[in-house]
């Protein structure tokens, strides 16, 4: 039981997983759900070919420029909206409807906009993610302690210094809160915007294999997408224990050990 | 030194209401004085302090400093909070040092003041630490330095040790008197409790709450230094004007209940 608490959750549970998948795939013996081994030699016929190794790097340059965008839009938009009222009066109900819309109804505007290609996707990976961190800034922004604030003014802080010294740092841990949130949406964006729009990346592919159904191609890009997607979390989260160090730890509560 | 001549200030409450804090308040501070600013809880000494500093603008009335008019905060005044309202992510020589990076002192400049005052305030050792890594008394320290550091006029004190344990409390008291018996700086000092004002203040503006002026001066007869040996006397002049300002709180006290029930108590 000791030996078994040592050993980090996240490998143990994957691990179980891919058993439990294995077992009712075998045991199943249909075609529409195959089981781990078979979609594994899948995935190795698929890489060797070459054609995926390009739409992973298609869908990591699209998930990249989507990511990119919408944090840097979203913390701009989000801080704006934290600090000012008449901008959190003009853009609230937008942000706040466009954050509970689905965000897939953009894309056939977004595919006659920007064409079948790389910015439609772009396109609806940035509606899928900039939302949530908008709304997480603004909020992280509003809660900065006032007497931080006053303190930084009583030693003649104008608000242009306010923003940099006090104000951002202050409300990092809730906007690293977003930014996580916002990564985890912009990878359900890259799928689903590239199989709507199904000319590029891995989207293509699972449209394509899903046509002629071919579940083991099918649950290959599956396991793709969580294993970018597993990546992507990491590194926000790495970037998330950088910034946020000074949190004490019981503050943080359930991320503790 | 400071002249404080017919200050009004009212507040609207969230519910719209319209709160009195000031009310045509005056009050003068010689150049090295420390004053001590007592009233009940609610007489806007906390407004009338954060007026001097500038963070809150007043209706009518004038605040001069050697003869000038204050227009917001200014790098004359340097104020030390209730709450510590240091920034948690930054380490203590950066905390101390905060003040004096917001107004462009280099970087080498502004960490070699802020160890030194860190030294001075007992605090060496600590540099690298973050304010939750310290205690009350350690975080107010910190805020004392962060204050000195700005080399000010005028510090103006918000209850400072309001939020320390009593023996805490003692200590830092002492250690500021030390300190203000060194440098001499003025001082503004809000407190609610009757011994911590005599026994820091030169004198104490006694202020009542409605209307929020200052009802009285009283002048603190206490020899200096006092900071030596565990501090004053505390019986004879020390006992007598911790009783006689008790006595007139407590008619504030009363008053105000009577107000507030509209009939006598």
């Amino acid at each position: 039981m000791s030996a078994l608490r040592r050993l980090p959750a996240a490998p143990l549970s994957l691990a179980a997983g891919a058993m439990v998948w294995e077992v009712i795939g075998r045991a199943a013996g249909v075609s529409f759900f195959p089981p781990l081994s078979t979609v594994l030699d899948r995935l190795g016929e698929m890489a060797a070919d070459g054609a995926l190794l390009a739409s992973v790097r298609d869908s990591l340059l699209n998930l990249l420029l989507g990511t990119a965008i919408s944090l840097v839009a979203g913390i701009v938009i989000g801080v704006a909206m934290g600090r000012s009222r008449r901008v959190e009066a003009a853009l609230g109900v937008y942000v706040y409807a466009l954050l509970t819309a689905p965000s897939l109804v953009f894309a056939p505007v977004f595919f006659s906009l920007f064409g079948a290609g790389r910015g439609a996707v772009v396109a609806v990976i940035v509606m899928y993610a900039v939302f949530v961190v908008i709304v997480n800034t603004a909020a992280a922004v509003q809660a900065v302690p006032a007497h931080l604030e006053e303190m930084a003014r009583s030693y003649g802080a104008g608000e242009r210094q306010l923003l940099p010294r006090v104000v951002l740092p202050a409300a990092t841990p809730m906007i690293m809160a977003g930014v996580r949130l916002g990564v985890g949406r912009a990878v359900t964006g890259m799928l689903n915007g590239e199989m709507f729009i199904a000319v590029v990346g891995l989207g293509h592919i699972v449209t394509e294999a899903g046509g002629s159904f071919d579940s083991a191609s099918v649950l290959a890009v599956l396991l793709i997408v969580i294993a970018v997607a597993l990546v992507a979390i990491a590194l926000v989260q790495a970037a998330d224990r950088r910034l946020t160090r000074w949190v004490p730890q019981t503050a943080k509560g359930a991320q503790g050990k | 030194m400071i002249e404080i001549h017919g200050l009004s200030k009212t507040f609207t409450d969230r519910r719209g209401d319209t709160v009195t804090a000031l009310d045509d308040a005056r009050l003068d501070v010689a150049e090295n004085e420390f004053l001590t600013l007592l009233g009940p809880s609610g007489c806007g000494k906390t407004t009338l302090l954060k007026c001097i500093a500038g963070l809150v603008p007043y209706d009518s009335g004038t605040i001069e400093i050697d003869g000038r008019p204050i227009q917001g905060p200014g790098p004359d005044r340097a104020m030390v909070f209730q709450n510590f309202a240091l920034l948690p992510w930054a380490s203590v020589v950066d905390n101390v040092a905060f003040g004096l990076r917001l107004r462009g002192v280099a970087r080498a400049e502004r960490e070699e003041r802020a160890r030194e005052l860190v030294a001075t305030m007992g605090l060496a050792g600590f540099e690298k630490k973050l304010p939750g890594e310290l205690s009350g008394g350690m975080q107010q320290r910190v805020g004392i330095a962060r204050a000195l550091a700005v080399q000010p006029q005028v510090l103006l004190m918000d209850e400072p040790f309001g939020a320390v344990d009593e023996q805490t409390r003692r200590l830092l008291q002492e250690e500021l008197l030390a300190l203000w018996e060194e440098q001499r700086p003025t001082v503004v000092f809000v407190t609610h409790s009757m011994e911590e004002a005599v026994l820091l203040g030169d004198r104490v503006a006694l202020m009542s709450a409605r209307p929020g002026r200052v009802a009285e001066l009283v002048p603190v007869d206490l020899p200096r230094p006092r900071a030596r040996g565990g501090g004053p006397d505390r019986s004879g002049v020390y006992a007598e004007l911790t009783a006689y300002l008790w006595d007139r709180l407590r008619e504030m006290h009363e008053e105000h209940r009577t107000v507030r029930t509209g009939a006598p108590a």
